[in-house]
């Protein structure tokens, strides 16, 4: 339980649990990346992508399948992820300690 | 069609990426590759391109989550690698003086190799221009050496040649050719001109396209049909315009020859003398010139059958030759064949001389390394606390040795890049010089093989100079360097130190010798006495045409009244004519004394024969040890060389004795009326050859060469004497006007060649080393200053100290000098063939060399001491 709470997610591991939870089925490494650069704007590499995907979950937030060959991919297969109850947990954290942060200070950033 | 990512993109990533993540992340890749494609493909494939290169250099790692920490395998090498070029390059650009220093001692080493390697590259590695010229051989005959002693290789016979032609079946096709000289009229003035005269098959065998028109048919091999040329690009340039040229005439001795091809400019090799023509002609010969056996004054070239080599080309040639040797033993006993590939023959001697040079400049190169390794490690060891802090945060030796190796790379590509564009002036501004001294000068190019050796050099460089440093520096004791107040930077390191001097001080040593025994060749060879005084002396060589100058009468008198105009100059002493001049080459004839029988040409004398007027020996200062000068009195007279005399007559007194010279006349018999010294005819470092001068009241040559000596300096009569002829025939072109000590000197430009250059070489080399000695004293007394100051503070007085700072920089030096003279001396058998008029382990340059060696290393060891001397102990000592 204690490393639950003591798993505070770093910016891009946020970003990316987010896009796995927007994708819904749809969430493997190319769709992530593409929503998290309509989204914020920030054209990540796919390696970068992956190495987090891969570590959260080496933390126990994600879990994954893989997908049948398709053509349009050159016959190769795509590797899907879904948040588990401790990623939707860890993300649920993070939301809140942003917004208690910031609570207050829209005005002040700019951001209304 | 459907566009795909960048294959090369989509390969590297196969290799790169682990077997867990290839199919996922390339097949992301792959996918929005296309989506994008959609948009614009290239923007896509700039995308995917840097998409790549980032998965590339840092792929996902494998399982990160399946493990419990293993040993970390630390960086991929990729990274580490890119990393420490980052890193060097930003800490090299922070010490620009210590960066140009290295980079440009580097670039003087490797752009000497560059420019050498260029030359070699183009002179003995590249293919000469025609088509599989591997293939093209040239046949001379081989005289019988009882009679032609030392000569090896003679022109050819032309009834030989035929039967050659027929007989042979080991070539794919052979021709002749020699060469005529021509008065060119027509153009802006009258010139002389020396054209090719060709077998039509030679473009057959060259495997040569004209440009434009044709090449000769074999109908035109005939006198009747002969007056057909064809012209190079250059002269179709300069003489036409580059106008349409075919079917138009060029003017050769007052003939129309019509011009029926261009040949293209890649036809013209200059250090081929055929090739090298601006005009070709038929070889049209009589029938009476298709017969003549015994008289050999042709040039052949062939081309060798598909699967025959050199070897078995000539063992056939030699059961050619034997069946001619038995079938006209009267003119071929004793005469064969040697089947020789073009390509030697043009690169030839200066091979040798080439990979020597290309030796000597290893060597500079070699110097290069060891100073710059020298650089290297004192920096090194100045960071070596950054390299202890490094290590003790965990860097392995690997990583420590790998970064300055990498910063050595990075230096060594630079001196590479820097040395190339030295190269390229170098040889720019060299061009003319060039020209004169090795052949295909003109071709010479950096090409993508220069380049490729360049980058080869760099990076042999780069390791040679790197290494040791790195290697040294990334054993470094942690604790040592960490410690403030340990043994000071220069104490450290001093013997790898020690042993680079002595490299740099032996190979400097080697490079001086060979340097000094060359000088030694070319002052040897200047000073060589030819038996005759070439100074002094102007010559010109004046060539009348046929057509007008039809009968020796004519000729004779055209001669003797230019000689009459020169000598009537005021400033000429005297003047004369000979057919050849010394060192150009000549006539080598049997001679049958009076009395005698002709023996068959393997045993019958031969002699080099000039015809001569009256006054050549005045001239020339040839000394008369018997009788008298010929004179215009004479109708056919002879004079011999001492060594001739001894050979045709021994002992007994040749002066009015009568000889017989069978190639020019079978029955006229002349008579000697003088003897006179030996004179060097030939190559300067050979031996006179016993040799006839003959006059003869009708002149029949009409070439001839006039030499005049001068009262004032030659060069001030070259109008007078040229106008004095054209003051007969204004339109008689004179050529070759230049003094006779230059047409000398021309005969030593492979020898003034590489003299000139390794004596560049052992420059660059000596003031290396001395830099080397300096570098490494300094950061010596630097380093013990601290000594030195306690020393001087005890009493040591000034000339203690520098006796104690010179023997630091003299002690590596002597060593180097004593390894160096055994190496210059290993050296010297390979230099044997170079030489001439000096051992090539001449003891006296050996010691010379040695001194001057000795004399720079002190004199680059004094500084540093003398600095030592003055330094103050109180502040030294406070210091410390």
């Amino acid at each position: 339980m204690w490393l639950n709470r003591t798993q505070a997610l770093g910016d891009f591991e946020q970003l990316v649990l987010m896009g796995v939870l927007r994708l819904a089925d749809e969430a493997y490494g190319a769709a992530i990346r593409r929503e998290i650069h309509d989204r914020s704007g920030r054209d990540v590499s796919i390696n970068a992508v992956y190495t987090t995907l891969d570590r959260l979950e080496g933390k126990g937030l994600l879990r994954s399948w893989v997908g049948a060959p398709t053509a349009q991919r050159g016959g190769r297969r795509r590797k899907f992820y879904e948040l588990r109850p401790a990623g939707i947990a860890a993300l649920r954290q993070a939301y809140h300690a942003f917004h208690a942060m910031a609570d207050g200070l829209e005005a002040r950033l700019g951001a209304k | 069609m459907r566009s795909t990512p960048p294959r090369l993109a989509v390969w590297l990533l196969d290799r790169r990426l682990p077997d867990t993540w290839r199919d996922y992340v390339v097949g992301d890749l792959v996918e929005e590759f296309h989506a994008r494609a959609e948009a614009s493909e290239p923007a896509a494939r700039r995308w995917f391109w840097r998409q790549a290169l980032r998965c590339i250099a840092a792929p996902p790692p494998v399982l990160w989550h399946a493990t419990v920490p293993q040993d970390s395998p630390g960086d991929s090498m990729f990274r580490t690698l890119l990393a420490d070029f980052r890193y060097g390059i930003r800490i090299l650009s922070r010490t620009p003086a210590f960066t140009l220093a290295v980079v440009g001692v580097l670039a003087l080493g490797l752009g000497a190799n560059t420019a050498m390697f260029s030359i070699v590259n183009t002179v003995l590695l590249r293919p000469l221009p025609f088509d599989q010229p591997d293939r093209l051989v040239r046949l001379f005959h081989t005289p019988p050496q009882a009679a032609f002693p030392g000569i090896h290789r003679f022109s050819v016979s032309a009834a030989n040649f035929y039967d050659w032609k027929r007989d042979a079946r080991g070539f794919e096709g052979m021709a002749v050719y020699r060469f005529r000289q021509f008065t060119l009229t027509g153009g802006a003035e009258v010139k002389s001109i020396v054209a090719g005269a060709v077998d039509p098959d030679l473009f057959k065998v060259v495997r040569a396209q004209p440009s434009q028109g044709r090449t000769f048919l074999p109908e035109e091999d005939s006198p009747a049909r002969g007056h057909v040329a064809i012209v190079s690009h250059g002269f179709w340039r300069s003489h036409f315009g580059g106008a349409d040229v075919i079917g138009r005439t060029v003017t050769l001795d007052g003939d129309p020859y019509t011009v029926v091809g261009v040949m293209p400019a890649s036809f013209s090799v200059r250090s081929w003398d055929l090739t090298a023509r601006d005009i070709w002609v038929p070889l049209a010969f009589t029938s009476e010139q298709r017969a003549v056996r015994d008289n050999h004054n042709d040039q052949v070239v062939a081309r060798l059958a598909p699967a025959v080599d050199v070897r078995r080309a000539q063992s056939e040639m030699d059961l050619v030759s034997a069946r001619l040797e038995r079938e006209y033993p009267e003119s071929n006993a004793g005469w064969g064949a040697t089947v020789i590939p073009l390509q030697e023959l043009i690169v030839g001697d200066i091979r040798r001389t080439l990979l020597m040079l290309l030796g000597a400049v290893t060597l500079v190169l070699l110097i290069a390394c060891a100073n710059v390794g020298n650089l290297l490690l004192a920096r090194a060891f100045g960071r070596r606390k950054e390299m202890a802090i490094r290590s003790a945060l965990g860097a392995g030796r690997r990583r420590v040795f790998q970064q300055l190796f990498v910063e050595a790379l990075l230096l060594a590509l630079a001196g590479g890049a820097a040395g190339l564009v030295f190269a390229r002036l170098a040889l720019d501004a060299t061009a003319a010089l060039l020209a004169d001294q090795v052949p295909r000068a003109d071709e010479i190019a950096i090409d993508l093989r220069v380049v490729l050796f360049v980058l080869a050099a760099s990076f042999v460089t780069g390791v040679l100079a790197g290494a040791v440093p790195a290697l040294r520096a990334s054993n470094t004791d942690l604790n040592g360097a960490l410690k403030e107040g340990g043994r000071n930077d220069a104490a450290v390191g001093l013997r790898t130190r020690r042993l680079l001097i002595v490299c740099e001080v032996s190979l400097s040593l080697v490079l001086l010798m060979t340097a000094g025994v060359m000088f030694r060749t070319l002052v040897a060879l200047r000073n060589v006495d030819t038996g005759y005084n070439p100074h002094g002396v102007l010559t010109l060589s004046v060539s009348l045409p046929g057509t007008r100058y039809k009968t020796p009468a004519e000729k004779t008198a055209f001669f003797d009244a230019a000689l009459e105009r020169i000598r009537a100059l005021p400033g000429v002493q005297s003047a004369a004519t000979i057919d050849t001049l010394p060192s150009q080459g000549g006539s080598v004839q049997p001679a049958v004394p009076e009395g005698t029988a002709e023996l068959s040409p393997r045993d019958q004398p031969t002699v080099a024969v000039r015809q001569v007027s009256p006054e050549y020996l005045k001239t020339m200062q040839v000394p008369l040890r018997r009788g008298r000068d010929v004179a215009y009195t004479d109708r056919e007279a002879l004079l011999v060389s001492a060594s001739a005399a001894r050979l045709l007559w021994g002992d007994a007194d040749p002066v009015g004795r009568r000889v017989t010279l069978p190639l020019m006349s079978k029955t006229l018999t002349r008579e000697v009326v003088g003897i006179v010294a030996d004179v060097k005819l030939g190559e300067l470092s050979e031996a006179p050859v016993p040799t006839i001068y003959l006059y003869t009241h009708q002149q029949p040559s009409p070439e001839l060469a006039v030499v005049i000596r001068t009262a004032v300096p030659p060069l001030t009569l070259a109008q007078a004497a040229a106008g004095a002829i054209r003051s007969l025939d204004a339109a008689q072109p004179v050529d070759n006007i230049e003094t006779m000590d230059s047409v000398l000197e021309q005969t030593l430009t492979s020898q003034r060649f590489s003299a000139l250059l390794l004596g560049g070489f052992a420059c660059v080399a000596l003031s290396l080393a001395s830099v080397g000695i300096y570098s490494v004293l300094s950061y010596i007394v630097r380093g013990r200053s601290q000594e030195i100051g306690i020393r001087t503070a005890l009493g040591a007085r000034t000339s203690d100290v520098v006796r104690l700072v010179v023997f630091e920089g003299m002690a590596p030096a002597l060593v180097g000098i004593a390894i160096g003279v055994v190496a210059a001396l290993g050296v010297a058998p390979l230099l044997e063939k170079l030489v001439f008029g000096v051992n090539a382990s001449d003891p006296i340059t050996l010691v010379g060399v040695a001194g001057v060696l000795a004399f720079v290393a002190l004199a680059a060891s004094l500084v540093p001491a003398y600095r030592a001397s003055r330094l103050d102990p109180l502040t030294v000592l406070r210091a410390g």
